[in-house]
């Protein structure tokens, strides 16, 4: 996490070959980034004469990656704090996603129900989701990976990967194995707003309205409470912070709790947003939000929240303009070319590990 | 001398052994390859379908059809007792689509059942691309219900290099459908878009054999018809969405070239989102429930009256109006066995992929249980057929004559014929 620091060396006067690559590192990474809008921007003032398409590829693209963002959190959480890819993190997700829409029906939910029951009734089942996503989270760390705690890491990775595979079985047996459209509660594109022609439909608002305060909240959480410090000073040395009284068990669960909560709270938006449930939900979403993380630096909060907006607009971009079947060649090309720029990834986090 | 003669001795061993051992791979691939009798009085026909996810309701529909078609002979030809065996072509972790491993199982199974006379599958092309080439070798005669795919019969537009050649490894055909190919469907879908006003078309397809293959003859026939075609685009089946996709549709009508289980619900969900006023059209890959009703996960209605499906297949009604008794008897019987009066459209082909198997065994007698005599009876014989579906013949590489497609609205859930789409060519 953010608080993991380098004790800084004795510094030394850097090699011509360095800093070119330092600024290569710095702006060709920035060159990078703006290259894909910018070309097709370029190309729409060509061709329209504005700037209205890159525009709506954009808006789409930063609400899907609201959506990422939240996924990638978890992902960046975990690993902050012990070191982990928690592979079933995906799965955390698509279960708050089935919880959500398991719940619709006894809620009675569906498109005709009213405003102010529907926004109640969604209110009732975001929070089921984020406990049910939060609880089963903090469960598998318990049975899963705490006992594993000092094993050599490709033990509790393995194990991630086990419950991955558990919890898409899971989600075979609940929902069956095909992609299953839901009910479409708050006719998620409908416009809500266009201005200069960039249309934002009532999804994206949903993204933004969830993502945003959910993500304020825990940067606040980690950054300003005692137990975010809890998590900041497990991060940095596991060690020093039990000698220092922290409770470094009970801080790991918590970060699990808050990853889960947050992939659940991720699992209704997505529901409301695309409209559709899979069991393979998860490992896509997983997947995406995995890239994000390591895209925006590992470890790193702020840097999860930009690795999922980036990932989000390059997807719409790509759908958009090259083709939908090529759009995850796309992502792990950027992937690949932001790590031989920048290994750290956007923002960057030196771990325990690499620190 | 003795050691030398030991030697020569290893040497006749060793050789005679690669001997059977190369008797033994033939065997192995090819079961019966010889076109040998089937001893015994017991023949078996195989059915492979994908009987999970979105293709159940279908698969199941098939099957009740060609059970149907046994039942009505007693389950007996001649003096040879057929036994029927139901295979799932698809796997919990691939549903509603033939699972190539699975497939490949299935068709393994065939092949090493010596009592083995027919295989009636796969529902979807992919999947035949799989099984026909292994059965082939064994020379078992295969039908399949359902395949449009052009190129696992013919070379001709919307066929991959090298097909259908490398389908049939034994140089020989063994392989009929009695659906007609997509250049049929492609050629209906054009047809009705025309008749409907569109000037313009874009495609998506799933990128599978069926809807990759089908979206290229949607293509040829659309331009054939005089309507511009503004794009053919792949999709992702695990696309979170295809918002931006559709974002780029700039034509006045959209066909869906794919299946259902390739997520093509939030591909026409999305569609129909981003271009409000497009005429949406869905092939036979979705003419299914699972597709048609929002109750099942399908689209939602306001999209399903935007919808119009094209499938090989015609209503009770139209069957009656073009003097097909035998189709009139059919939904008479399937009602009478199953209570149900408006079957799922390809209940028909079931019965039909059954009965013909079942008149081609008739035709040669005794030579029932012979492979060969059966394969060369279905391929080079079946003229003239007077079926449920119609008049006609199996051709030289094993399609049926029949052209005619039905078009279906949906309406409550439901496919609801609208009329038959007569396409000339082949």
């Amino acid at each position: 996490m953010e608080a993991a620091g380098i004790p800084a060396g004795q510094a030394l006067k850097p090699r011509r070959s360095e800093v070119v690559s330092e600024f290569i590192s710095k702006y060709g990474l920035i060159a990078i980034l703006i290259a894909f809008p910018a070309y097709y921007g370029i190309q729409d003032l060509i061709d329209d004469g504005n700037l209205t398409r890159i525009g709506n590829n954009l808006a789409d693209g930063l609400s899907n990656g609201a959506i990422w963002a939240l996924v990638a959190l978890g992902y960046t959480l975990v690993y902050g704090i012990i070191e982990l890819i928690n592979f079933a993190h995906g799965e955390i997700f698509m279960i708050g996603a089935f919880t959500s829409f398991a719940l619709w029906a006894p809620l009675g939910l569906n498109p005709d129900t009213g405003t102010v029951a529907l926004v109640l009734g969604l209110l009732v089942t975001l929070i089921a989701a984020m406990l049910v996503s939060g609880s089963l989270n903090v469960m598998i760390e318990r049975v899963g990976y705490r006992p594993l705690r000092g094993a050599p890491k490709l033990a509790p990775l393995i194990t991630a990967v086990g419950f991955s595979f558990i919890l898409q079985n899971v989600g075979i047996l609940w929902l069956g194995a095909s992609q299953r459209g839901v009910p479409d509660l708050i006719e998620s594109q409908k416009e809500l707003v266009n201005i200069v022609g960039i249309s934002l439909s009532r999804g994206d608002l949903l993204a933004f309205a969830v993502t945003v305060p959910l993500v304020l909240l825990l940067t606040t959480f980690v950054g300003q409470s005692r137990l975010g410090k809890a998590m900041r000073a497990t991060a940095q040395d596991p060690e020093a912070a039990k000698l220092m009284g922290i409770n470094v068990d009970t801080t790991i669960s918590l970060t699990f709790l808050l990853g889960g909560l947050l992939a659940g709270a991720a699992g209704l938006i997505n529901t409301l947003y695309q409209t559709n449930v899979w069991y393979f939900q998860g490992f896509t979403a997983g997947l995406i939000a995995f890239t994000a993380a390591v895209m925006g630096g590992i470890g790193n909060l702020r840097g999860a929240v930009l690795g999922g907006l980036i990932i989000g607009c390059i997807q719409q971009i790509s759908d958009n303009r090259i083709g939908n079947e090529w759009t995850p060649a796309v992502i792990f090309a950027y992937l690949v070319l932001i790590m031989v720029f920048r290994p750290q990834g956007l923002i960057g986090e030196e771990t325990r590990e690499a620190g | 001398m003795r050691v030398r003669w030991l030697a020569v001795l290893s040497c006749l061993v060793g050789v005679f052994a690669l001997g059977l051992a190369a008797c033994g791979d033939d065997d192995d691939s090819g079961g019966s390859s010889s076109g040998g009798d089937i001893s015994g009085n017991e023949l078996t026909i195989y059915s492979s379908l994908p009987l999970q996810g979105t293709s159940k309701g279908q698969s199941e529909a098939v099957i009740n059809g060609e059970k149907l078609a046994l039942k009505e002979v007693g389950g007996k030809v001649g003096k040879y007792t057929i036994k029927y065996v139901s295979l799932d072509d698809s796997t919990a972790q691939n549903p509603g689509t033939a699972d190539e491993g699975q497939t490949a199982q299935n068709a393994r199974k065939a092949v090493q059942d010596e009592n083995t006379i027919f295989y009636l599958g796969e529902f979807n092309s992919g999947g035949t691309k799989v099984s026909l080439p292994i059965l082939n070798k064994a020379n078992i005669p295969q039908i399949s219900p359902s395949n449009t795919y052009v190129g696992l019969t013919t070379n001709d537009p919307g066929s991959e290099p090298g097909e259908p050649d490398k389908y049939y490894p034994a140089q020989k055909r063994t392989y009929a459908r009695i659906v007609p190919t997509d250049t049929i469907q492609g050629a209906a879908l054009a047809t009705i878009m025309k008749e409907d006003g569109c000037t313009s078309v874009n495609i998506f397809n799933d990128k599978t054999t069926y809807g990759a293959g089908l979206a290229k003859n949607v293509e040829q026939s659309a331009k054939d018809e005089g309507l511009t075609v503004k794009g053919n685009d792949g999709t992702d089946k695990n696309a979170p969405n295809y918002r931006s996709l559709a974002a780029k549709i700039t034509a006045d009508c959209f066909v869906g070239s794919g299946v259902t289980g390739e997520n093509y619900v939030q591909v026409f969900k999305d569609v129909a989102a981003a271009c409000p006023d497009c005429k949406l059209y869905g092939p036979d890959g979705v003419a299914e429930a699972a597709f048609t009703d929002p109750k099942q996960g399908g689209i939602p209605a306001d999209v399903g009256a935007r919808t119009k499906v094209t499938v090989a297949t015609l209503s009770p009604s139209e069957f009656e109006k073009q003097g097909i008794s035998a189709a009139v008897k059919f939904f008479d019987d399937f009602k009478a066995e199953y209570g149900v009066a408006q079957p799922d459209p390809y209940a028909i082909y079931g019965f039909e992929t059954m009965d013909l198997a079942l008149d081609t065994l008739k035709a040669v007698g005794d030579k029932a249980n012979d492979r060969e005599a059966v394969r060369n009876q279905l391929l080079t014989k079946t003229k003239g057929r007077e079926s449920v579906l119609g008049t006609y013949d199996i051709d030289q590489n094993g399609d049926t004559t029949l052209t005619d497609y039905g078009l279906y609205d949906i309406k409550n859930g439901q496919l609801e014929f609208v009329k038959a789409i007569k396409v000339g060519g082949g």
